[in-house]
């Protein structure tokens, strides 16, 4: 009898689990149609366009085009390079500026993170332009440095790759430094403590545990601003000099030449395409990375 | 963050009010709404054409800057309505004409019957006429710059960093001219595919000294106020403003390639009856020769020089004056119209090696 | 194994944060092979003192000397410590073999030694078996089992353990108090182990340092300290305990009017304290010469699964406003014996069992 009753329990229990679940499910119906409004329709609409020809018919001109001119390859060559190259950069700085925050005490931290979020708060356009005025040929760091005697012919720093670079990283340094911080605040410090009493030197600590528990944060960041760095425009117009093309660049100034979206959204399909490939190629090494803290 | 967010909620304020205060105004009956290209050319059409001559109709004009006769097709295209009439070169007007967004102008309101032979068409009437010179630093050559394109080819005599535009237009003539095609002949050479190739070759030959390929008019009057580049490409009205303000720069008339500028209405215009007739208002030699005084960019209108409106001395800067006109060329439309996109995807690509 | 655990002594250390003093010349040895507590309240200085020995602070000034060895100077990699820490500190991104392995690759044991070495210490620990499992696969005893795994495999002559079990839920603890011992007494390694928890302090150790405000307070064998804590504070903290103030004149203490017995020469004139456990209290039939007395009404009774606790108040006239706590088992011969609240009662302790401590020291 009373096993009997057990099973009546729970079998009404999960019944009303079922519900409850399908409650739920219901409620976020409208999110999920908003989302799906927001992001399927944008999307597929581009995809849509990317058909159109110049004529207005369905046509596969835009991306002939793009496979006829050189110019479109090294262009998206171009974009991923320095979207790479801005990556590598802001790990090269924003590992150590990170790890270095998530050493000192919160209250100091607190002040270094406003230090790294202050650029933000200044228009993207005046960021760049103050890097031309510091960095251009007869600008402030030339200026001084040539003054000091430290150099007699002005440095090329601006209208090329390396300028592009600069201002870039700049740019791009708060978004990998916000994820990868809070990520080392999470490791436990014990870890590292436990690390060097059982023998391993500090920088045989830092390897071994510290560094190996901060790549889900450091992979989270390098993500983030590669993906952003793809879709640049104002910075490598300004400090490029028109050396440096990147896709978005050409998206527009494809509309200005053809006054037709399709042009655009075919450059727009393959960049969103190439990026979702990367993304996913992505996802599967940090699942795998991943593999010994997760489930 | 809290600043931030508050700073934000400013913004937003603003914006919707700065919105707000725009749509109201553009349902005025007598208010009209021009765009161009900003910058020392925008400040001299402001003060010297678009307010003398709306407080002349009693009609506000508002006015914005845009980005090209891209943006009018867009507008139109997409039924958008942000303004009546636009500031745009021939070329560009053209180009819109045939895509069908550009209201054909009534002449029989627009006075044209005192221009210069050309200086307007169905689309756009005539206000300035410019041209693209060849400007080099005098800090780096002295007197004895780049006075042809030859010269501007020339490495060998004239070492230096050179700028080029980063668009196709007016850049492949340089090349042409500097590769002894005469003047005449240069839209005949161009009229291919090889022709755009040779031209393309003569400025890969120099590409290794092209430091920066400047983007607008504000940009290449700055790199050589900073000395950023020894010589670029460009256009003389952006150079004299740039040599008022203390820029060591200098120009030759021979490199000149004549071009001219002026008004259209977009399609389905809200205020297109009033466009006209401001257009009408604005080729009045009197504003053409008030906004000379601002920007060396010549009249459309013979009237100015005929009424004397114009000081000899500031009418012999201008890129139309007789004198200076003799040594120029003069850009063609038509060829722009049939061969842009062409031309543009080549002139990127040889950008991109 | 062999007899190879290491002595620690540790002398006039001494470690200030601005004004605030973290130890305050605290002196102390441990003899190679025991198991000493560091017992105190939190914010007394006993795990700043632990991290003293693990190299992780650095006095102010003082030694820590590992048998003959100065040590104080040592970067923590270097003392050749086990350490256990509270919230175990595993490595998450390792599973329990690379975990308990870890030291050993760090002194560059060859794999296949290491294999048998980390199999002997999860075998040690009861993990046989687990060495594939992730750690977030794993209990709370079992991390607990992995950290101390880790913290043996290399054998390692002297072990840290910072309140190792204070994670666990009761039942688990007391289970794991035992086993840690055994095992202690297996390995023979000379353990420091830091807890707040006063009766996990009496059933492992072989001596317990009480360490309060920065300083060591006493340093003595668990039945020691029980019987005889040196202070008030001591009284108070360890085990249960009622404290009744009395007053010492001439070698003769008193409690209110009546006159106390007590076990130890009061050579001194002053406030005591008298320090009753509740198990030593007992129903007095009769007055006994080897026994205090006193006098007293049940307040409260109140039911414990294995004993009953009863709380006297005691005659205001004869002994001011004190109350004393009693424990009785829950035999069934008490059981039917017992008072019931309002009861007047006389109550008992041994002389033997009176024990006096001074008021003034630390005070509580």
């Amino acid at each position: 009898m009373a096993v009997l009753e057990h099973n009546i329990n729970e079998v009404s229990l999960s019944r009303l689990e079922k519900r409850e679940n399908y409650t739920f499910f219901g409620l976020t119906v409208p999110y999920l149609v908003l989302v799906g409004a927001m992001i399927v329709i944008p999307i597929g609409w581009l995809f849509f366009l990317s058909f159109i020809g110049r004529d207005g018919s369905f046509s596969f001109e835009n991306y002939e085009r793009m496979i006829n001119s050189k110019a479109y390859l090294r262009i998206f060559l171009t974009t991923f390079k320095i979207s790479l190259l801005t990556t590598f950069f802001c790990i090269l700085l924003g590992y150590p500026l990170a790890y270095f925050m998530s050493q000192i005490s919160r209250k100091w931290a607190s002040l270094c993170m406003i230090g790294v979020l202050i650029p933000f708060w200044t228009s993207l356009l005046v960021r760049t332009y103050a890097w031309l005025v510091l960095l251009q040929k007869k600008g402030l760091i030339n200026n001084i440095a040539i003054d000091l005697g430290i150099i007699t012919e002005p440095i090329k720093f601006v209208h090329n790759t390396s300028g592009t670079l600069i201002g870039m990283v700049h740019i791009m340094l708060p978004f990998l430094i916000l994820p990868l911080y809070a990520n080392m605040r999470a490791i436990d410090s014990h870890c590292v403590k436990a690390a060097s009493s059982l023998g391993a030197t500090p920088v045989r600590a830092f390897w071994t545990v510290f560094f190996p528990l901060s790549i889900p944060g450091l992979l989270a960041g390098s993500l983030i601003v590669f993906v952003l760095c793809l879709g640049f425009y104002v910075t490598p117009a300004v400090l490029g000099g028109g050396r440096v093309i990147m896709a978005a660049m050409k998206i527009s100034s494809n509309i200005e030449l053809y006054f037709s979206w399709g042009a655009a959204s075919a450059l727009g399909v393959v960049l969103l395409v190439v990026t979702m490939i990367i993304l996913f190629i992505a996802s599967k090494l940090v699942s795998l990375d991943q593999l010994g803290q997760r489930r | 963050m809290k600043p931030f967010l508050i700073y934000r909620k400013f913004a937003f304020v603003a914006a919707t009010l700065g919105v707000a205060s725009l749509s109201t105004a553009s349902l005025a009956e007598d208010t009209l709404r021009i765009v161009s290209w900003g910058g020392a050319y925008q400040k001299g059409q402001s003060v010297g054409i678009f307010q003398p001559a709306a407080k002349a109709m009693g009609i506000t004009v508002k006015e914005d800057t845009y980005g090209g006769i891209s943006d009018v097709k867009l507008m139109v295209k997409s039924g958008a309505d942000k303004f009546d009439i636009f500031s745009s070169g021939a070329g560009g007007c053209a180009s819109g004409g045939k895509e069908g967004v550009l209201e054909k102008l009534d002449y029989s309101v627009i006075d044209v019957s005192n221009h210069l032979p050309g200086m307007y068409s169905d689309y756009c009437a005539g206000a300035d006429i410019f041209s693209v010179v060849a400007a080099w630093n005098t800090d780096t050559y002295g007197d004895n710059g780049p006075r042809t394109w030859a010269d501007f080819y020339d490495v060998k005599k004239f070492p230096g960093t050179r700028a080029m535009r980063n668009k196709v237009d007016a850049q492949l003539e340089t090349a042409l001219l500097a590769d002894g095609v005469p003047k005449e002949d240069i839209y005949k050479v161009l009229d291919s595919e090889e022709g755009i190739k040779r031209a393309l070759d003569k400025i890969r030959t120099i590409k290794p000294h092209i430091a920066v390929w400047w983007t607008s008019g504000a940009s290449h009057a700055q790199l050589m106020k900073d000395g950023e580049v020894d010589m670029t490409t460009g256009w003389n009205g952006r150079f004299d403003v740039a040599k008022q303000d203390g820029a060591k720069v200098a120009y030759d008339w021979k490199t000149g390639i004549m071009d001219w500028e002026g008004y259209g209405i977009p399609k389905g215009a809200k205020q297109k009856d009033l466009a006209m007739k401001y257009i009408a208002e604005m080729m009045k030699p009197n504003y053409m020769a008030e906004f000379a005084k601002y920007i060396t960019y010549g009249p459309t209108n013979k009237k100015v020089y005929e009424l004397g409106l114009m000081e000899d001395s500031r009418a012999r800067q201008m890129p139309s004056h007789p004198d200076n006109a003799k040594h120029q060329m003069t850009l063609k439309t038509e060829w722009y119209a049939k061969w842009r996109t062409i031309a543009a995807e080549m002139y990127t690509e040889m950008m991109t090696e | 194994m062999a007899n190879n655990a290491l002595n620690i002594s540790i002398h006039n250390v001494t470690k200030t944060y601005g004004d605030f003093y973290a130890l305050r010349d605290v002196s102390l040895d441990v003899t190679s092979g025991e198991f000493l507590t560091l017992l105190g309240p939190s914010g007394s200085g006993k795990t700043t003192l632990l991290m003293v020995l693990a190299g992780f602070i650095n006095p102010d000034y003082g030694s820590v000397k590992f048998g003959d060895e100065e040590v104080v100077l040592k970067p923590p990699h270097l003392r050749g410590i086990g350490m256990v820490f509270q919230n175990y500190a595993l490595f998450p991104h390792m599973n329990v073999e690379q975990n308990v392995g870890y030291p050993q690759k760090l002194r560059g044991v060859s794999k296949e030694n290491t294999k048998i070495s980390v199999e002997e210490a999860l075998a040690t620990v009861k993990l046989d078996g687990l060495g594939h499992r992730q750690v977030d696969e794993l209990s709370g005893g079992q991390r607990q089992r992995v950290a101390l795994a880790r913290a043996i495999v290399f054998k390692p002559k002297i072990l840290l353990m910072d309140e190792p079990l204070s994670a666990l839920d009761k039942k688990l603890r007391e289970e794991m108090q035992i086993e840690l011992r055994q095992l202690h007494d297996r390995l023979n390694i000379t353990t420091v182990y830091v807890t707040h928890d006063q009766k996990e302090a009496l059933t492992m150790s072989d001596r317990i340092a009480v360490i309060n405000d920065g300083q060591l307070k006493q340093l003595d064998t668990p039945n020691q300290i029980y019987r005889s804590p040196s202070n008030a504070f001591i009284a108070d903290f360890i085990g249960e305990s009622s404290l009744l103030s009395a007053t010492v004149k001439n070698g003769i203490a008193s409690l209110g009017s009546s006159k106390l017995k007590g076990n130890q020469k009061l050579s001194k004139d002053g406030d005591f304290l008298l320090v009753i456990r509740p198990e030593k209290l007992f129903i007095a039939s009769k007055k006994a010469r080897d026994a205090n007395h006193f006098e007293g009404v049940v307040e409260d009774s109140i039911f414990q699964g294995e004993s009953q606790l009863m709380v006297i108040k005691l005659d205001p006239k004869t002994y001011g406003e004190q109350s004393l706590r009693m424990r009785l088992p829950n035999s069934s011969s008490t059981l039917s014996e017992l008072p019931g609240i309002g009861d007047r009662v006389t109550l008992g302790l041994k002389i033997v069992d009176s024990y006096f401590v001074e008021k003034s020291h630390g005070g509580s």
